[in-house]
């Protein structure tokens, strides 16, 4: 039996596309068999970044209304064995789907993946409610700006309404020069406010936005920090216990994150 | 009213009509002979060939059906399809065949994400389709400008139906049963118009300008 994460955050842009396509494409590179799933109808993206939009033949919307069988809908990617894409339709809208109907759809994915990975569209209406209905847990993606952190604030208090607890927390696009700075959140002031676990850090890195306009996840690049910041959260998901400061293989960078908190804690006191 | 007992629906040779095989035969009866006192003006004057299809009818149905279009209308030829379908929709032999002359539907502007244009005839886009914008014609695609999103042509089972575009960079084609998509890798720009068509089952691309391309 395996598990539904949702992946959400309220306000959009702050990459929960792209984090959705990154820890799937992780989990699958860790041997997991994953279905990513586009709760986002009307509005789809996450075919475009897994670059299996052209593969597309039924959606979600034709699985819920049984135009055809979820087997069918199901694309398997180009690269991974064990990973598959169940794409959102484009030509509908959220009201195509009810939440009774995802939490049928999850149950059935359950069944025969180890995670099922849905990314939810922005905002907390319809789609929303469709996106968490299936979830067994959820992921809060954020990125270290007050008015994201304000929207993670209101779904997790959402999300715990609907019986969601402990929801974990990715601080996305972090900006290590910027905090050094005193001009960007840092993870310790975001985690105060939000009152979560954090489940990792990704750092800002031009190499996503690439890696993303050429439908190839950034996990792949074994180059890229932001890539390895995304195998890390996979792990920690699996039940490793990897600590966050060790988020970075690049010692350089480690190093100065270390430094940095060192400095902020001599100036807190 | 799609609960009706009969279903007429006009093709090639004539007149279709499909028998609901959940009515009792007074109930089809009567319904046929609602529609034909109904569309008596319409079937006046000329000769129509009618099949039937839908349920499997006793000599005694076919019968009785004979004699009561008989009296109203003039028939040129009654044949009882014994294949049991059920609905008109679901009839995978029937599909629109008015590739060469047929109804056409015209489009002016960009189809864009999320748009979706469905005919059932042959569909001419006055503009581009953008990726994630679809078109679905029961005939041929014709589109004036760039066509980036998805098209399936035939959308009704004719493998006879073309797409063609000024500059051909779809998504994903569809011609009647077949669905292809473009090779991974580079993007193609074609700078001439092409046609796309099924030939031997597969979906080939050409310039159809012998001038241009090779």
């Amino acid at each position: 039996m395996g598990e539904v994460i949702v992946i959400t955050s309220g306000k959009g842009g702050v990459g929960k596309t792209t984090t959705t396509a990154n820890i799937g494409t992780a989990l699958a590179l860790l041997g997991k068999k994953v279905v990513l799933v586009d709760a986002d109808i009307g509005l789809r993206n996450l075919d475009v970044v897994m670059g299996l939009e052209n593969r597309i033949v039924y959606d979600l919307v034709d699985v819920v209304e049984k135009v055809c069988r979820l087997k069918q809908a199901l694309i398997r990617d180009k690269r991974f064995e064990g990973l598959y894409l169940l794409p959102a339709a484009q030509t509908k809208d959220k009201t195509a789907v009810s939440p009774q109907q995802m939490q049928e759809l999850c149950e059935q994915l359950k069944e025969e993946f180890d995670f099922v990975l849905i990314d939810c569209p922005a905002g907390i209406e319809q789609g929303f409610k469709n996106a968490i209905a299936g979830a067994d847990k959820a992921a809060v993606v954020t990125v270290p700006e007050v008015s994201a952190v304000r929207d993670a604030d209101r779904i997790i208090g959402l999300l715990s309404a609907n019986d969601i607890m402990d929801p974990e927390l990715i601080i996305n696009r972090l900006r290590i020069d910027m905090v050094k700075r005193g001009d960007m959140m840092d993870i310790d002031d975001t985690i105060e406010i939000l009152g979560v676990d954090l489940l990792g850090v990704v750092p800002d890195d031009e190499r996503v936005v690439i890696s993303t306009n050429r439908g190839e996840p950034a996990v792949m690049d074994d180059s890229s920090l932001a890539g390895q910041a995304y195998r890390n959260i996979a792990r920690r998901l699996m039940g490793e216990d990897i600590p966050i400061m060790n988020l970075e293989t690049d010692e350089g960078f480690l190093a100065r994150i270390r430094r940095f908190f060192n400095s902020n804690r001599k100036r807190a006191l | 009213m799609n609960q009706d007992a009969v279903i007429f629906k006009g093709v090639r040779n004539g007149i279709k009509i499909y028998i609901d095989s959940n009515y009792r035969s007074e109930q089809i009866m009567d319904s046929l002979k609602r529609k034909i006192e109904s569309g008596k003006r319409f079937f006046e004057g000329s000769e129509i060939n009618l099949t039937f299809t839908g349920k499997k009818l006793t000599p005694d149905e076919q019968q009785a059906i004979i004699d009561l279009i008989s009296r109203e209308i003039k028939i040129g030829s009654i044949t009882f399809d014994i294949a049991e379908s059920t609905r008109p929709s679901a009839d995978p032999i029937e599909f629109f065949d008015g590739i060469e002359e047929g109804m056409t539907r015209f489009v002016r502007g960009t189809i864009r994400s999320g748009q979706l244009v469905s005919y059932e005839g042959n569909v001419v886009i006055i503009g581009d389709v953008n990726p994630g914008g679809e078109i679905v014609a029961e005939g041929n695609i014709i589109v004036m400008g760039t066509l980036r999103g998805m098209a399936h042509a035939g959308a009704t089972g004719n493998n006879n139906a073309v797409v063609v575009a000024f500059s051909l960079q779809p998504t994903q084609l569809r011609i009647g049963s077949i669905i292809a998509r473009p090779p991974e890798g580079e993007v193609i720009k074609s700078l001439y118009p092409e046609i796309a068509y099924v030939r031997d089952g597969n979906l080939v691309i050409e310039p159809y300008l012998p001038s241009k391309g090779k």
